[in-house]
């Protein structure tokens, strides 16, 4: 090799900056891969320059804006893969267990924060079903069920645009294999005609029920159980009756356990 | 310091400078909703970093139709890959910054010829003091001003030609005409004394 660690050591600002060659980069990556401290500088030095671009920001056309989403909308994203073992991919729950281990991904702050924002969530969500939880004892163990998944310790929240109209609101436990989905400002169907919620994974499609009739705008919370890993969540619009696979196009699709 | 991204000392976005403004979510969580296909946190992080980026990258681009290209591929990388946010590497903002500031050098080394270029070096310098007229004026753009004040000439106009000029080292170091050692340690050192002027770690 050409040059000494030190020598190398001292290519952090440069590289920081982005101003070395392809050939300087790969060498300065490798010892980064070894090197613990020059990795935090790199982290320390990456900040400022992020913040030396950011101090230049300007307003974008607005236009630009929905040609972003609808560009979002049509691209496939990538699931998450495994730091220690690449060629597996070990799903959400492997790569939470495998976080943990490393004290990596998920800080205790990151999950002080969601905690702090599910709590609230949780607490605005059992006053409005405060009202219907004294109903019937099928609304009690459905409360039971809500509450298992807004207080599971991995919960997380997700939220897609309902493509005819409308917004989807999704809480999640991996760890109880369960969701909670609400809806709000659904497009209103024909009669003879209802939406119905889909899971889709690499085993298959299969039906997660019919979404209840909108009160006020907003449907649910309906709760889904025995979720499977590589599963996602999507709605489409069927005869009243439910069918065994979907008959139309998905008007609102999200990821969950990947 | 790779546990702070939620403080108040360090995302730009959350800076007093947004005054009047409603206190922005954490990006970092914002990602982590974008990479199971949120459509709504993607849309809250396009608002919270397009202009950072594009602002950026004109800087480095300068052609604005070009810059505003590099923004949105970056933008839809962002939502592609948003899975591969790894929180001990830094901050969600510098990663997209990071990831940004590559793409635009990538843009100006393939297409630029150095004539060009040279050009550019001049009037690096001057446009970073330039105010334009959509530029989003906050606190922190003081704050970087006041810290690249803060640097020695040689390293300001080290890290400025690089950022900005998109030069490597050598080239640096050739324009300045100074040893490239030189132009390597003033690149660090000015950079080191910018992120603690900043109070990023």
């Amino acid at each position: 090799m050409r040059r000494g660690r030190s020598e190398l050591h001292t290519l952090a600002g440069a590289y920081a900056l982005d101003a070395v060659s392809d050939e300087d980069r790969a060498r300065f990556e490798r010892h980064l891969a070894h090197c613990d401290s020059c990795a935090q500088e790199i982290r320390g030095l990456r900040e400022a320059t992020a913040r030396i671009g950011a101090s230049a920001a300007v307003r974008p056309r607005p236009e630009l804006k929905n040609q972003a989403l609808s560009a979002a909308a049509r691209t496939r994203q990538l699931p998450p893969v495994s730091r220690d073992a690449p060629a597996a991919r070990r799903g959400w729950r492997g790569l939470l267990a495998g976080a943990r281990g490393r004290a990596g991904l998920w800080s205790p702050r990151l999950a002080a924060a969601l905690t702090a924002g599910f709590l609230v969530i949780a607490v605005a969500m059992a006053v409005l079903m405060v009202g219907t939880q004294h109903r019937l004892d099928a609304d009690q163990v459905r409360g039971r069920a809500i509450a298992a998944v807004l207080n599971a310790s991995d919960v997380i929240m997700l939220t897609a645009k309902v493509t005819t109209g409308g917004t989807a609101t999704i809480l999640e436990s991996t760890r109880e294999h369960s969701l909670v989905f609400t809806a709000a400002r659904l497009r209103a169907l024909p009669a003879g005609s209802s939406y119905e919620l889909w899971l889709m994974g690499p085993e298959g499609t299969r039906s997660a029920g019919m979404l209840p009739a909108s009160r006020a705008g907003m449907i649910g919370p309906m709760v889904v159980s025995g979720l499977a890993a590589g599963e996602d969540v999507g709605l489409t619009v069927e005869p009243a009756g439910g069918a065994a696979r979907p008959t139309s196009a998905m008007i609102m699709k999200l990821g969950l356990v990947r | 310091m790779t546990h702070n991204q939620g403080g108040p000392r360090r995302d730009p976005a959350t800076e007093p400078g947004s005054a009047g403004e409603p206190a922005t979510a954490d990006l970092a969580v914002l990602l982590t909703r974008v990479a199971r296909g949120d459509q709504v946190a993607y849309e809250e992080v396009y608002d919270q970093l397009a202009g950072p980026v594009l602002g950026m990258v004109r800087r480095v681009v300068r052609d604005l139709a070009q810059s505003e290209e590099v923004m949105q591929e970056v933008l839809l990388e962002l939502w592609r890959t948003a899975s591969r946010f790894d929180r001990d590497k830094g901050s969600a903002a510098s990663w997209v910054m990071t990831i940004a500031h590559r793409r635009a050098i990538d843009r100006v080394r393939s297409e630029q010829k150095s004539a060009e270029r040279e050009l550019r070096a001049a009037s690096a310098q001057i446009d970073y003091d330039e105010v334009t007229e959509t530029a989003l004026a906050t606190l922190d753009r003081e704050r970087v001003r006041r810290c690249m004040e803060s640097l020695t000439e040689l390293q300001r106009e080290s890290v400025t030609l690089a950022y900005y000029g998109s030069y490597t080292y050598d080239e640096v170091a050739g324009l300045l005409g100074v040893a490239t050692g030189t132009v390597k340690t003033r690149m660090r050192d000015g950079l080191i004394r910018l992120r603690d002027c900043l109070g990023v770690d």
